[in-house]
């Protein structure tokens, strides 16, 4: 089912934002829309998305493309996306980091088999004085976590699985 | 004329219209400001930062306005930093210095930049020789890197973006040119970019994939060799080419274009086309191409060729000499008298068409074009008179675009419209569907197929449209073949000419009636008085026929069947057909690739090409063969010197007069400026010193009487409950004997495919890309269904030379 079919209301409001013959501006809250639904943004909610703006699935793509917080593929339920910018590195982000995924027995870019966490470097989140720090993406919004070490990431992880099994 | 600009680049004082930018300016008074984003052609972006130059303003007053003087000057004030000369647009005074030390060091940084991730390959780069990067390196670059060679990125070499355009995503330095030039130029984004930053990548997740008709130009303006088409890639090296400057035979348009040719070992060691390549025209077809005329000139080298006489003895082709051939034709011609007819193609050159009408003059024939639009004699009545550049008009000027699908039939026009219309242009297209320049269009207009005539009629009425048409200083009409056979296109055409000659859109430049033909020099036929033929199966029967250049009995049984009953065939062409295997007497003769000769393109621009390939065997041009026949008739036409024929021909027919072979080679200067060595500018397009060619008079515009008939004409035919109208479309890749042998577009050509409404289709319950029966008019044939929801109901649209003989609308029976 098309996002259009599905969320009638949530496209006509969003495109009710945008001057009728610039439609194209709406992409981004529709993009937004399609990867609530799947967690990511599907080929075919880019298809719908470039029928329903007069676009090409490439100029669709290509803002996906540009935009690190757009997805175009199934990633962990929950994305923690560690800063390494200099400040951060400077606090041990990098030592975290690689610790971090020690143990997970993960690659940074990689999701843990359990498909419940996938672990991201990314530029600067605004936290440097409380580095090493992380936000984490996920369907219920994002949440920053500062100060953080190994081992409270991993008890954070073990609640996340926990709640994560109780919601399923 | 624009507002002038006077500036200083390097100490040489320079103006230039308001507007313009640095790097632009420069390149009008021959100073190198280096780029690779920017193109003339293109909207500026400053993405690769070669072209940093050091830029002054002179300080005004902030009271007085004036400029600040200091010793009698005014003051310049230089910014602390190097700015882009490509995005900066010059103002009075300004100064320019693009060889300052701090100039040359940004320059030569932006290399080194570049250059952290090339691969350097240029060894077995396609791009190597004629490669912006390479000379821009050479010219400016450090020769030493101080970055780590080891961390190069290691990217997919050969990723398909479609199947004629390969990228190589190691050689991409991402100025954007490709993704800028689908956009603004083409109007069909079908590539852009993923990722940013380091990581960015040219890529398309389009369906299916870069399929854009104008793909190949992209390889033209990469200033690297990121993209090559997949005839030409690893082909050959650049300065291994010959070049010769030709014009594209495959639509109206006259297209100038340059023939790269090779020795090949594949073909016996002799020269063969590598590839087909751009040639500027600014009044034609500025500096691009559409792929078919890139792609789809095998045929002249195709294994089929005729290259020997022959004659048919006890039923079989048997091989003749020149003579005998010439002899056989001759004396059946002259004896056929009225029965005797001509029957020949718009591929053909200016001289051998008019040799061979006064031969069928002479001999008191007839004289048919092979085509199925008719009222070509208006457009040599009303047509577009000298001065007239569709790349120059803008506001003020209509444009309409009536039963003609511009993207298929004649890409090139589809561009300089669409420009036009950016320019401040009013577009209006009518067509019954949907068609790729209504995106464009200021007006679209929908009509029934059938209502061609009417919709015209319409066009002065009191309405928007109406006004858009008559408060007009300057109207073209284009006219074409959708849904219409000969009769129809007539009476469209008919109805046009008496519209534009009403309201005085005739005689005077960027004004008239433009045909949008089948082939390359139909125009030039109308202009020799060839008339066109509605019922050829009926005409041909018992005839004496001299077919030229075309395939009859290939393109429709029942051509076939009349060819047989006809009294006597000689064909003449250059590749073997269904049409050859019938006749009495075959001719063999040369592509236009191995003469020389002119056309004549439908905006009615005569234009010359030029020898490219050796004569094939016993092979002879066409005006040649007509005079020897001719002589043999007892008749003398000029048959040794083109050029001379051409003289006659331009002191026979009034609409060609005082034009000659070195008028038609004449050149002036272009803007943008392209070749030269400076392919980092404009591309590999080729210069144009070969000739600009040279307008047409019109009938109006000698300010003659002009006389137009009102052609009446049913409107299409209604068919039965169980039936739907078939009406015959144009498309780009047909199956036609110019395009079929072209390999690489095997997929593009594909199979013959009808399009329907969806309600059409689920009545006869067929699916989209199902395979259904479709038979009209005692024909019938397989083909692909289209589920177009822009179709109107009770339509099924036919394409021409797709293997379905469709000529005019016609009830037809969809299984």
């Amino acid at each position: 089912m098309s996002l259009l079919q599905k969320y009638p209301a949530e496209v006509k409001q969003i495109l009710s934002k945008y001057p009728a013959d610039h439609k194209q501006s709406a992409v981004m809250p529709l993009l937004y829309l399609a990867q609530r639904e799947n967690g990511y943004i599907t080929g075919s909610a880019m298809q719908d998305i470039a029928e329903t703006l007069d676009m090409t699935q490439t100029e669709v793509a290509a803002v996906v493309g540009f935009y690190t917080l757009y997805l175009d593929k199934k990633e962990g339920k929950y994305r923690m996306q560690v800063c390494t910018d200099l400040p951060c590195a400077l606090r041990g982000a990098d030592k975290f980091l690689q610790d971090l995924c020690g143990n997970l027995g993960i690659k940074v870019g990689e999701t843990t088999s359990d498909g419940l966490v996938t672990i991201e470097a990314v530029m600067c989140l605004a936290a440097c004085d409380k580095a090493p720090m992380f936000q984490i993406q996920s369907r219920d919004g994002l949440e920053y976590h500062e100060d953080m070490t190994v081992d409270k990431t991993m008890e954070l992880v073990a609640a996340l699985a926990k709640s994560g099994r109780e919601v399923a | 004329m624009d507002k002038q600009v006077t500036l200083t680049i390097d100490g040489k004082l320079i103006s230039v219209p308001e507007g313009t930018f640095v790097a632009d300016a420069a390149r009008m008074a021959d100073i190198d400001i280096p780029v690779f984003c920017h193109h003339p052609k293109l909207e500026p972006v400053g993405m690769c930062r070669m072209c940093l130059v050091e830029i002054g303003r002179p300080i005004r007053d902030r009271a007085t306005g004036q400029f600040v003087l200091e010793n009698g000057q005014p003051k310049i004030q230089f910014l602390p930093k190097l700015e882009t000369a490509c995005t900066n647009r010059v103002e009075d005074g300004m100064v320019v210095h693009t060889q300052s030390e701090s100039a040359k060091a940004g320059q030569k940084s932006t290399i080194e930049f570049l250059l952290t991730s090339h691969p350097l390959d240029c060894p077995v780069c396609d791009k190597g020789g004629e490669c912006p990067l390479q000379n821009l390196t050479m010219a400016h670059g450090a020769g030493k890197s101080r970055f780590l060679y080891d961390e190069k990125l290691h990217l997919e070499k050969r990723k398909p973006l479609g199947e004629l355009i390969y990228l190589d995503q190691e050689r991409c330095i991402q100025c954007g040119r490709c993704v800028r030039f689908q956009d603004e130029i083409a109007g069909d984004p079908v590539i852009g970019f993923d990722e940013r930053g380091r990581s960015m990548q040219i890529m398309t997740s389009s369906e299916p994939g870069f399929d854009s008709v104008f793909s190949g130009n992209t390889t033209d303006i990469c200033p690297v060799g990121a993209l090559t088409t997949a005839d030409f890639r690893f082909g050959a090296r650049p300065w291994e080419l010959e070049e010769f400057p030709s014009i594209c035979s495959q639509c109206p348009v006259g297209c100038n274009i340059t023939i790269n040719t090779r020795r090949e070992a594949a073909a016996d060691g002799s020269m063969v086309i590598k590839r087909i390549m751009p040639r500027q025209n600014e009044t034609v077809n500025e500096i691009w191409i559409c792929d078919k005329g890139r792609f789809a000139y095998h045929y002249t080298e195709s294994k089929g060729r005729l290259t020997r006489p022959a004659i048919r003895k006890d039923g079989k082709l048997s091989r003749a000499s020149w003579d005998s051939a010439i002899k056989l034709a001759a004396e059946n011609f002259a004896e056929a008298g009225k029965n005797f007819v001509v029957l020949a193609s718009g591929r053909l050159a200016n001289e051998d068409l008019f040799n061979l009408k006064s031969l069928a003059d002479h001999l008191k024939g007839d004289a048919v074009l092979y085509s199925e639009i008719g009222g070509g004699e208006l457009t040599s009545a009303i047509g577009i008179s000298p001065d007239t550049n569709l790349g120059e008009v803008g506001p003020g000027t209509t444009l309409v675009v009536i039963a003609s699908d511009l993207y298929q039939e004649a890409p090139i026009w589809y561009l300089r419209l669409k420009q036009a219309v950016r320019r401040g242009a009013t577009l209006i297209v009518a067509n019954p569907r949907q068609t790729r320049l209504d995106d464009h269009a200021s007006y679209v207009i929908r009509y029934a197929y059938g209502d061609e005539v009417k919709t015209v009629h319409s066009l002065d009425k009191k309405n928007k449209i109406g006004e858009a048409f008559t408060r007009s200083e300057n109207v073209i009409i284009f006219y074409g073949s959708e849904g219409l056979g000969v009769e129809g296109s007539a009476a469209l055409a008919s109805a046009c000419a008496k519209l534009l000659n009403e309201y005085g859109f005739a005689g005077k430049p960027n004004n008239g009636l433009v045909g949008v033909w089948q082939r390359a020099n139909d125009q030039g036929a109308w202009e020799m008085g060839y008339r066109v033929e509605a019922d050829l199966p009926r005409f041909l029967r018992g005839k004496v026929v001299y077919l030229v250049g075309v395939d009859p009995a290939g393109d429709d049984p029942r051509l076939a069947k009349a060819l047989e009953n006809a009294k006597f065939l000689a064909v003449q062409d250059i590749l073997e057909s269904a049409t050859s295997e019938l006749a009495d007497v075959i001719l063999p003769a040369q592509a236009h690739t191995e003469r020389e000769g002119t056309f004549t393109s439908g905006e009615r621009r005569v234009q010359r090409y030029y020898p490219a390939l050796p004569v094939l065997g016993e092979t002879r041009p066409d005006f040649a063969i007509t005079a020897q026949i001719a002589r043999q008739a007892g008749f003398i036409q000029e048959g040794t010197s083109v050029s001379a024929a051409f003289d006659i021909l331009s002191e026979t027919i009034p609409s060609y007069a005082e034009l000659s072979y070195s008028k038609l080679a004449e050149v002036q200067p272009q803007w943008p400026v392209v070749g030269r060595g400076d392919l980092y500018y404009g591309g590999t397009t080729y210069e144009n010193k070969h000739g600009l060619g040279a307008h047409l008079t019109t009938t109006a515009s000698r300010g003659e009487n002009v006389h137009i008939l009102r052609v009446h004409r049913e409107s299409a035919p209604r068919p039965q409950e169980n039936e739907l109208l078939a009406v015959p479309v144009t498309r780009l890749y047909d199956r036609g004997t110019t395009v079929l042998p072209a390999k690489v577009l095997k997929n593009r050509i594909g199979k013959a495919t009808i399009s329907m409404h969806p309600d059409i289709a689920e009545r006869l319950n067929v699916k989209n890309g199902g395979l259904v029966k479709i038979s009209f008019d005692g024909h019938s044939g397989e083909a692909l269904v289209q589920i177009d929801k822009t179709i109107p109901a009770g339509v099924v649209t036919v394409p021409r030379s797709m293997g379905l003989a469709i000529h005019e609308p016609v009830p037809a029976k969809v299984k």
